[in-house]
C-alpha cells in the first residue's frame, strides 16, 4: 500500500486507510496501471491535483488541493457531482467530453475566493483535464492538474489599468477634467482600486480640495468615533507615500469594488509636480480586500499615482498654454487697434499736407519749372501715401469688423464702365488696347460705392502694371443669379505655383517683369476682403506669359447683406477722389514722362520755340558762364538769355563750386582766369565722378591748333577761339546742349530709376570697390553716398573677430563677385548701427560704355525676416524630427542638445539638471563631461541662471547664451557656448526660446513614455515570475525598445518531482497586450502539462492542440525541456525554436539542435521527437528567444555564435551576473527591437544546506558536499581540500552556535563555475578570534583553511559570521 | 548521528602497539579518538596509529595527534598528506606510507 499511495501526507494516509472495495473502484491491486501511476503522481506532487475515475468520476485528490476544497474535505472517492455540485454545470460537461473524446481540455483562470492566509483572497486557478486510459486503452478517468494563475491574472489586469490611464494622455483640457478622467479609469478598475479620491492643492496654498472620487460621488465621511479622515496634509507636506491599515476604523464600509469585503488598507500618495518641485496634490487609493497590500500591489498603486500625476500635470501645462494663446490673441487685437489708430493719425497730417499742396499747385502754376516739379513730387507722393494709409485702414477695419459698408442698388454696368474710363488714358499711353464691354444688366446690384471703386481700380492698376503689350479687357455679364465682372489682361501672367497665394496678404509675387517694384502686396488681398463683404467671390485664372483673368461674382439682390447696411440709391455722382492716386501712380510707371500731368502745358509753350523736338515739359537749358571779364560775361549773357537760363561766375574756383552745387546743362568757360584756369577747371570736373559728364565749351583768346588740342585733351567738349561770331557761338552752344541733353536725359533717367528701386543698388569697379549706390542702399545698410567709394573690405562686412562664420560667408560671396562677376547669394551684413541683417545679393558684370572698364552692378534685398523665419522653421522641424526618434528621456535630451549645437554651430551645449541635489546632473554635446570639468565661471553662470524664469533667454557678452526650462526631473539650465565671441542676437534669442519651449514639451512626452515603459516592464516581469527561482538558474526579460512594447516571449521554470525541473522558453507571434495574454495562456497550459509528468515532446504535442484553439497562439515557438539537476540529464524538444547553446567547462560549445519540429499548431499532429543530452559538470546552458540574436542584415547563425561567445567568455562568472553580461553584450545600438526572454542554467546547481549548529551534523553535511563535489567532476585531492576547509568553517560555526545559542542554524552554500568554486558558511554567532594558547586547534583550523583555499575572507558582525572561500579548479 | 569511526587496537608481532583507524575524524568523535590513543599506548614503544583507511581528518583530529605527538608514529594515505604536512604534524612525528 505504501507503494500505491506513497508519502506521509494526510491524503496518502486517508487513501491507504480507505475501504476501496466498498466502492465501484475496487481494490487498488486491481486498478489499471494508469490509475496507479496517476495516484502516485498526485500524492507526490506539491501542486494541487485531482484524479476523477470511472463513470461516476470519483474524486481523488492530494494534500495540495485541500485549501481549494475547503470545507468540502473530506470527499475522497465521492462521485464528482456530489463534491462540486454548485459548479457541476460547468465542469461536468468538460469532464464528460474528455471521457468521450479522449482529448484534453482546460478551464482557464477560474476565480476562487480562498481563505489561505487569514483573509478572503482573490485567487485564480487554471485546471487542465486530460484523459486516463485503462490497460486496454479505454478512457476511464480524468487527470486534473491545477495551477495557481493568480499573479498572472492580477498582473495583466493591473497592466490594463495602467494602459487605460496612459491612453488618457492628451485628452484633458483642464485639471478638473484630468481628475475626472483618472476617476473614470479607476472606476472601471474597481477590482484593483475599489475606491479612490484625489485631493488637489489650492494654488498658492497648502490647502487640499477633494476633486474627484471613484466611484463617483461616493460618500467619504470619517466615522464620528474613529481616528479621523485621511492624513492627506501630512503626505502633502512630507511628499512621502503612506500606507493606512485602519481604513475600516476611519470610514467604516467603503465601496468594495466587486469584492465581498470592504477595503481595509489604502495608500496615500503624493502627486508629484512637473519640475519635481511643488507637489500638486494627494491621491488616496484603497486596496482591494481580496489582495494583500504587498510590495507588488504598492508598486502598482505607485504607478497609478504617477500616471495620474502625469495626467494632471499635462492638464496644468495645457491650461497654461491656453492662457498664453489667449494672451497672444489679446496682443493681436491690440495690434489691430494700434494699426487702425496709427492709420488715423497719419491721415490728419496727410490731409493738412495735401490741402495746401493742392492750393499751391494752383497758385504757383506760373512759377519756375523747378518749383512746379518739386510740388508735383510732393503731390504725387502724398497721394501715394494717402492711398497706402487708406488701404491699411480698410484692412484694420475689416479685421476689427468695423467696416461700415453702405450698400446701395446700382447699375453695375455704368459704375464699372465709368471707373474703367478713368484708366483709359493711362492704358492707352502705355500702348495697350483697352476694351470695356459692360452691357446693361437686367437688375441692380447692391454695392458700396467706395469699396467697389477700390476693387475695380486695384484690378486695373494691377493689370496695367504687369502688361507690356496687347490689351486689357473689362467685361460684365449676368450669370446664374450673379453679376460677373472680369478683368483680363495679356500680361506676364502668374506662375502656377503662385496662384494659390495670389490673394494672400503681404505676399508679393516675385515676377520677372513689372512696370514698378512698388507695392505692398495687399492690393489683391484687400480686393478679396471687399468682394467678400459684398457676399461675392474672386477667382484668378492665369497662364504664364499669356495673361491673367480675375473674375468677380457678386450676387444680385440684397438677401445676403445685413439689412441695416442698406441705403436707398443715391445720386451717381461720378468717380470719387479715390481714383486719383491709382491713376497718378500708374502714370508714373510709364516711361518718358517725368511729369505726367500738372505743369505739362506751361512747359510746352515756354520751350516749344527753341526746342521743337524736346519733350513739351522741358525747362530752358541752364548755362553757366565763367569769365573774369565782365563785358564778356554781359555779352554772352545777352546773347544767350532769350533761349537759356544763364548764370555767371567770375573764376574757375567759383565755377567749380557752382557746378558741384547745381550742375548746369552746359558750362562755358574762359581759359584764362584767376584762381583756377579753364584747363584746370575741366580737369577738376572730369576727375569728379559727379561732374565728369558736364559738357564744357572752352573759350580762348589763344589761337592755333595746339591750344585747341590742349583744351580738348584736358577734356573739354568743344573749343571756340576768340573773337567769335555770335552765330557761331549760338550754333556751338545749341549743339552741345542738344548733345548733353540727350546724354543727361539718359543719365537722369538712370539715376531716377536707380533711386526709385526699392532694392538696394550698387556698382563696383573691377577691384570690387563700391563706387555708386542708391537711396535704398543707404536705407538698408546705413552707408550713404558721401562715403563713396567704399573699398574692400567694405565697412558692412561682419567683423572677423566677432563672427568669423558670417565674415567668411561675405568674403566668399565677394570673391565670387570679383572673379566671376555674376551670381546670387544670401549673406549676413552689418548695418552701420551694428545690427545684423541678411540680404540676397544679386550681381552681374557689365562694361561701362564710356570708359570700357569692367563694372559689376548688383542689388541687395533685405531678407532678414525671411531668413529668420526659414531658420526657425528648419530648426523646429529638425528638433521635432530628432525628438520623435528618441526613445527615452535622456536620449531625447542628448538629441536636442545636438540639434541646438547644429543650429548655432556652437562649440558646445551644456545642460545642467537640478533635481534637488547640491550638484546638478550634467549633459553635454561633448561626451563624458562632468560638472567638475566645467570651468568655474561657466558653472557660476549656470547656477545663477536658475533664478531666471523659464523660457527667457539670457545672452552673455562672453559669447554664449543660457535659458532655463522645466524638465520632468527638475529645473534644466541650457548653456550655448558659441565660442569666439559671436554675438547672440535678438533673433537668436527668439529662436532659442521657441526651440526650448518645444524641447520642454517633447521632454515631458518622453518622460511619460519612460514611465509607461517602466510600468509595462514591471508588470510583464511580475506576470513571468517565478519570484523565487530554483538555485542554479538565472532568467531575464527585456521588452522591445521601440516602439516600447511588451510581447509574447516567456520563460518558465517548473519544479517537478525529485530533482527534476521543467524548463521552457517560448515566443508567441505578435506584440502588445494581446500577445502577452496569449503567452500567459500557453505558459499556464505548458506548466500544467509538465506537472502531469509528461515528457517535453508530449507536452508540445498537447500544446499543439491547445494552441489550435487559442486565437493568436499559432506559430508560437517553444523550447521545452525536463532537466535532472542531480545528473544533468536533459530531455528536450523544440517546436521551431532557436537551438539552446551549451558551453562546456573547457570553453567548447555545442547547440541543442536535435528534437526539432514545427512551431505550435501549424501542422496537424506533427511528430514531435524528444532528444536527450547530459550536461557535463560545470557546463552552462543558454535558452533564449530570437530577439536576443536576430539582427537585420545578418544571418541568425552569426547572432547565435555571438551569444555562444558571450557565454564562453563568462563561463567563470556567477550565473546571475552572466545573465546581465549576456543581455548587455547582445544589446544592439538602438536597444532590442523585439522582446527577449533568456534562461541560463549551470550544472550542477549550487548546493544549499541548512543545518543546526550541532557537531553530529558534520558527517551528513560532509556527505552532501562530497556528493555535490563529485558531480562537479573535480579531482580527489581538490575534493579533499574543500571538504577539510569547509569542515573547519562548519566546525567553527557550530562552536559559535553552542556558545551563543545552542541549535541555531548554519548555512552552507557552494557554487561552481567553469573555473572555480565559491563556498560560503554563515552562522548567527560572533567569530571567535583564534587565540593560539587557548585553542591551538582552532588556530590550526584557520591555518588549514587558508592553506587549502585560494582565498578566505571572514566577515564577522552582530548578525553573525560568514566565511567566504574561493578555490580555483585546476585540471 | 555521530561520524562513523572504527578503532581497533592490536600489537604487531614485534610487540609494537598499533591502533587501526577507519572512517572520518572530526570534532564529533575527536574525544573518542583521543581516548582510544591513550588506551592503546603502553608508554614504552611508540604507538603506531594506522590512518590509511581514514577518509577525513580535520583540525580536531590533528589536535589529538599533536597532543600525543612524541609518543606516536603514523601510517597515512595520500588523501591525508596535505593536511599532515600543512599542519606541521609530519615534522614532529614519523609518517609512514606516503
Amino acid at each position: 500500500m505504501d507503494l500505491m499511495f506513497p508519502g506521509g501526507g494526510e491524503m496518502a494516509r486517508r487513501m491507504r486507510a480507505y475501504p476501496w472495495s466498498d466502492t465501484s473502484m475496487g481494490e487498488p491491486e486491481t486498478w489499471p496501471t494508469s490509475l496507479r501511476t496517476a495516484c502516485r503522481i498526485c500524492l507526490t506532487s506539491r501542486f494541487p491535483m485531482i484524479v476523477w475515475w470511472g463513470e461516476e468520476l470519483r474524486f481523488l485528490y492530494n494534500d495540495a488541493y485541500l485549501p481549494l476544497l475547503g470545507s468540502k474535505h473530506p470527499a475522497l472517492a465521492k462521485p464528482g457531482d456530489e463534491v462540486w455540485t454548485e459548479i457541476w454545470h460547468t465542469i461536468g460537461p468538460m469532464l464528460r467530453s474528455v471521457m468521450s473524446s479522449g482529448e484534453a481540455t482546460w478551464s482557464e483562470d477560474l476565480l476562487l475566493p480562498m481563505n489561505r492566509h487569514g483573509y478572503w483572497e482573490e485567487t485564480y486557478w487554471t485546471y487542465s483535464y486530460s484523459p486516463l486510459h485503462d490497460d486496454d486503452g479505454t478512457v476511464r478517468g480524468v487527470f486534473t492538474a491545477v495551477s495557481d494563475t493568480t499573479e498572472r491574472v492580477i498582473g495583466e489586469r493591473r497592466l490594463a489599468v495602467l494602459q487605460d490611464l496612459g491612453a488618457q494622455a492628451g485628452r484633458a483640457r483642464s485639471v478638473a477634467e484630468a481628475c475626472q478622467l483618472v476617476g473614470e479609469v479607476l472606476e472601471r478598475a474597481g477590482r484593483d482600486v475599489p475606491f479612490s479620491a484625489i485631493y488637489l492643492r489650492r494654488p498658492g496654498s497648502d490647502d487640499l480640495v477633494l476633486t474627484t472620487t471613484s466611484p463617483r460621488g461616493a460618500a467619504l465621511t470619517p466615522l464620528a468615533d474613529g481616528p479621523g479622515g485621511w492624513p492627506a496634509e501630512q503626505v502633502l507636506r512630507t511628499e512621502q507615500p503612506m500606507v493606512l491599515t485602519d481604513v475600516v476604523e476611519r470610514f467604516g464600509h467603503l465601496p468594495v469594488g466587486g469584492w465581498q469585503t470592504p477595503p481595509a488598507q489604502a495608500m496615500l500618495l503624493p502627486l508629484a509636480g512637473e519640475t519635481g518641485g511643488q507637489t500638486v496634490g494627494v491621491i488616496m487609493l484603497a486596496a482591494s480586500a481580496g489582495r494583500a497590500l504587498d510590495e507588488a500591489y504598492e508598486s502598482f498603486l505607485g504607478l497609478v499615482a504617477r500616471q495620474s500625476a502625469a495626467l494632471v500635470n499635462a492638464a496644468v501645462a495645457y491650461e497654461l498654454q491656453q492662457r498664453r494663446a489667449e494672451e497672444l490673441a489679446e496682443l493681436d487685437r491690440a495690434k489691430t487697434a494700434f494699426f487702425s489708430n496709427i492709420s488715423h493719425e497719419f491721415r490728419t497730417p496727410l490731409t493738412l499736407i495735401m490741402g495746401p499742396v493742392q492750393e499751391l499747385r494752383g497758385e504757383l502754376a506760373g512759377a519756375g519749372p523747378q518749383v512746379r516739379e518739386n510740388l508735383e513730387v510732393v503731390h504725387r507722393n502724398g497721394l501715394r501715401l494717402g492711398k497706402l494709409v487708406n488701404t491699411l485702414l480698410d484692412f484694420s477695419r475689416i479685421e476689427a469688423g468695423r467696416m461700415q459698408a453702405r450698400y446701395e442698388p446700382a447699375d453695375l454696368d455704368s459704375v464699372t464702365a465709368e471707373l474703367a474710363s478713368v484708366f483709359r488714358s493711362a492704358i492707352e499711353k502705355a500702348g495697350l488696347a483697352f476694351h470695356v464691354d459692360c452691357p446693361p444688366l437686367a437688375e441692380p446690384v447692391y454695392i458700396d460705392r467706395s469699396m467697389w471703386e477700390k476693387v475695380v481700380l486695384n484690378l486695373l492698376s494691377n493689370a496695367l502694371k504687369f502688361t507690356f503689350e496687347g490689351s486689357i479687357r473689362v467685361a460684365l455679364r449676368a450669370e446664374e443669379g450673379h453679376a460677373v465682372v472680369t478683368v483680363a489682361d495679356t500680361g506676364i501672367g502668374v506662375p502656377e505655383h503662385e496662384l494659390p497665394r495670389l490673394f494672400e496678404r503681404f505676399h508679393r509675387i516675385e515676377s520677372a517683369r513689372s512696370r514698378s517694384n512698388e507695392g505692398s502686396g495687399i492690393g489683391l488681398a484687400l480686393v478679396r476682403e471687399l468682394v467678400g463683404l459684398h457676399g461675392g467671390s474672386i477667382t484668378a485664372d492665369s497662364a504664364e506669359g499669356e495673361g491673367t483673368t480675375l473674375t468677380i461674382r457678386v450676387p444680385f439682390g440684397h438677401e445676403h447683406l445685413p439689412a441695416d447696411s442698406l441705403v436707398p440709391a443715391g445720386a451717381a455722382d461720378g468717380v470719387s477722389a479715390t481714383a486719383d492716386p491709382f491713376v497718378e501712380e500708374a502714370l508714373r510707371w510709364l516711361p518718358g514722362d517725368d511729369d505726367p500731368r500738372g505743369a505739362a502745358p506751361a512747359a510746352a509753350t515756354a520751350s516749344g520755340a527753341v526746342h521743337p523736338h524736346a519733350a513739351p515739359d522741358a525747362a530752358l537749358p541752364r548755362l553757366l558762364i565763367a569769365d573774369d571779364n565782365a563785358d564778356m560775361r554781359d555779352y554772352l549773357t545777352r546773347l544767350l538769355r532769350p533761349a537759356y537760363q544763364v548764370s555767371v561766375v567770375t573764376d574757375g574756383r567759383s565755377a567749380l563750386d557752382a557746378v558741384r552745387a547745381d550742375a548746369p546743362d552746359l558750362l562755358i568757360s574762359d581759359v584764362m582766369m584767376p584762381r583756377l584756369d579753364g584747363l584746370q577747371l575741366v580737369a577738376a570736373l572730369r576727375a569728379d565722378r559727379r561732374t565728369a559728364d558736364i559738357p564744357v565749351l572752352l573759350l580762348s583768346a589763344r589761337a592755333g591748333q595746339e591750344s585747341s588740342i590742349e583744351g580738348l585733351e584736358a577734356g573739354a567738349d568743344d573749343y571756340l577761339v576768340k573773337p567769335f561770331s555770335s552765330a557761331e557761338l549760338l550754333a556751338r552752344v545749341r549743339a552741345n546742349v542738344e548733345l548733353a541733353r540727350m546724354r543727361t536725359h539718359h543719365a537722369r533717367w538712370r539715376t531716377a530709376m536707380i533711386d526709385s528701386l526699392q532694392e538696394a543698388f550698387f556698382v563696383t569697379d573691377e577691384t570690387g570697390a563700391v563706387i555708386e549706390i542708391n537711396a535704398a542702399f543707404t536705407d538698408m545698410l546705413g552707408y550713404g553716398p558721401e562715403g563713396l567709394p567704399y573699398t574692400p573690405m567694405h565697412p558692412w562686412w561682419p567683423s572677423e573677430a566677432d563672427d568669423p562664420q558670417a565674415h567668411r560667408m561675405v568674403a566668399e560671396a565677394f570673391a565670387r563677385l570679383v572673379s566671376e562677376g555674376r551670381g546670387s547669394c544670401v549673406v549676413p551684413v552689418t548695418h552701420r548701427e551694428g545690427h545684423q541683417i541678411w540680404v540676397t545679393a544679386t550681381f552681374n558684370d557689365v562694361t561701362d560704355p564710356g570708359t570700357r572698364k569692367r563694372r559689376v552692378v548688383g542689388t541687395l534685398r533685405d531678407v532678414t525676416a525671411e531668413h529668420y523665419l526659414v531658420q526657425r522653421e528648419t530648426a523646429l522641424a529638425a528638433l521635432s524630427m530628432r525628438m520623435s526618434e528618441a526613445g527615452t528621456l535622456s536620449e531625447a535630451l542628448s538629441e536636442a542638445l545636438e540639434c541646438l549645437r547644429e543650429v548655432w554651430r556652437a562649440r558646445q551645449i551644456l545642460a545642467a539638471l537640478w533635481s534637488g541635489a547640491e550638484e546638478p546632473e550634467l549633459a553635454s554635446t561633448d561626451p563624458g563631461v562632468r560638472w567638475n570639468d566645467v570651468p568655474e565661471d561657466v558653472r557660476e553662470r549656470l547656477t545663477a541662471l536658475r533664478e531666471c524664469p523659464p523660457l527667457r533667454p539670457i545672452a552673455n557678452e562672453a559669447g554664449g547664451a543660457g535659458i532655463t526650462l522645466e524638465h520632468p526631473g527638475g529645473l534644466l539650465v541650457l548653456w550655448i557656448d558659441l565660442g569666439q565671441n559671436r554675438p547672440f542676437t535678438t533673433e537668436d534669442q527668439t529662436l532659442l526660446a521657441l526651440l526650448t519651449g518645444h524641447l520642454g514639451q517633447a521632454l515631458h512626452r518622453a518622460h511619460q513614455l519612460d514611465q509607461q515603459r517602466e510600468a509595462a516592464v514591471a508588470l510583464q516581469r511580475a506576470i513571468l515570475g517565478p519570484s523565487r527561482l530554483p538555485t542554479g538558474f538565472a532568467v531575464r526579460y527585456e521588452p522591445a525598445t521601440r516602439p516600447l512594447e511588451v510581447g509574447g516571449d516567456w520563460y518558465d521554470i517548473v519544479p517537478l518531482s525529485g530533482d527534476r525541473v521543467g524548463i521552457v522558453v517560448g515566443d508567441c507571434v505578435g506584440r502588445g497586450l494581446e500577445a502577452a495574454a496569449v503567452m500567459g495562456q500557453l505558459r499556464s497550459a505548458c506548466r500544467a502539462l509538465l506537472l502531469q509528468e509528461a515528457g517535453p515532446a508530449q507536452v508540445l504535442t498537447a500544446l499543439d492542440r491547445f494552441a489550435a484553439l487559442v486565437p493568436g497562439a499559432k506559430c508560437t515557438t517553444v523550447f521545452c525541456g525536463v532537466l535532472n539537476t542531480t545528473t544533468g540529464h536533459l530531455v528536450y524538444s523544440s517546436a521551431g525554436h532557436p537551438p539552446g547553446i551549451m558551453v562546456h567547462a573547457d570553453g567548447t560549445s555545442r547547440l541543442l539542435d536535435r528534437g526539432r519540429s514545427t512551431p505550435l499548431a501549424v501542422k496537424p499532429d506533427p511528430a514531435r521527437p524528444d532528444a536527450e543530452f547530459t550536461m557535463p559538470a560545470r557546463s552552462t546552458l543558454l535558452l533564449y528567444t530570437d530577439g536576443l540574436v536576430e539582427r537585420r542584415r545578418r544571418p541568425l547563425t552569426a547572432g547565435i555564435e555571438e551569444a555562444g561567445a558571450a557565454v564562453q567568455d563568462g563561463r567563470a562568472t556567477p550565473i546571475d551576473d552572466l545573465a546581465t553580461q549576456v543581455m548587455n553584450r547582445m544589446t544592439p545600438d538602438n536597444g532590442y527591437s523585439d522582446d527577449v526572454a533568456l534562461l541560463l542554467y549551470r550544472q550542477p546547481a549550487p548546493l544549499e544546506v541548512d543545518f543546526p549548529a550541532e557537531s553530529s551534523q558534520l558527517a551528513p553535511v560532509r556527505t552532501a558536499l562530497r556528493d555535490w563535489l563529485s558531480r562537479c567532476e573535480l579531482n580527489p585531492s581538490v575534493i579533499q581540500n574543500v571538504l577539510v576547509a569547509v569542515g573547519e568553517a562548519c566546525a567553527n560555526a557550530i562552536e559559535h552556535g553552542h556558545r551563543d545559542a545552542a541549535g541555531r542554524g548554519v548555512h552552507l552554500r557552494a557554487v561552481a563555475t567553469a573555473a572555480d568554486l565559491r563556498l560560503t558558511v554563515s552562522d548567527s554567532g560572533g567569530w571567535k578570534t583564534p587565540q593560539p594558547e587557548a585553542s591551538t586547534h582552532r588556530g590550526r583550523g584557520i591555518a588549514l583553511m587558508r592553506a587549502l583555499m585560494q582565498q578566505v575572507t571572514i566577515e564577522s558582525g552582530a548578525a553573525g559570521t560568514t566565511v567566504h572561500m574561493h578555490a580555483r579548479i585546476t585540471r | 548521528m555521530t561520524t562513523s569511526l572504527t578503532l581497533a587496537s592490536s600489537r604487531r608481532p614485534d610487540g609494537t602497539p598499533v591502533l587501526v583507524v577507519s572512517g572520518e575524524i572530526d570534532m564529533s568523535n575527536a574525544g573518542e579518538f583521543d581516548t582510544a590513543i591513550a588506551r592503546a599506548a603502553d608508554g614504552d614503544a611508540p604507538l603506531l596509529v594506522d590512518l590509511s583507511a581514514v577518509e577525513y581528518l580535520d583540525s580536531a583530529g590533528l589536535s589529538v595527534l599533536f597532543a600525543h605527538a612524541p609518543g606516536i608514529e603514523l601510517v597515512a594515505n595520500s588523501l591525508l598528506a596535505p593536511v599532515l604536512s600543512i599542519s606541521g604534524l609530519a615534522d614532529v612525528t614519523t609518517v609512514h606510507g606516503l
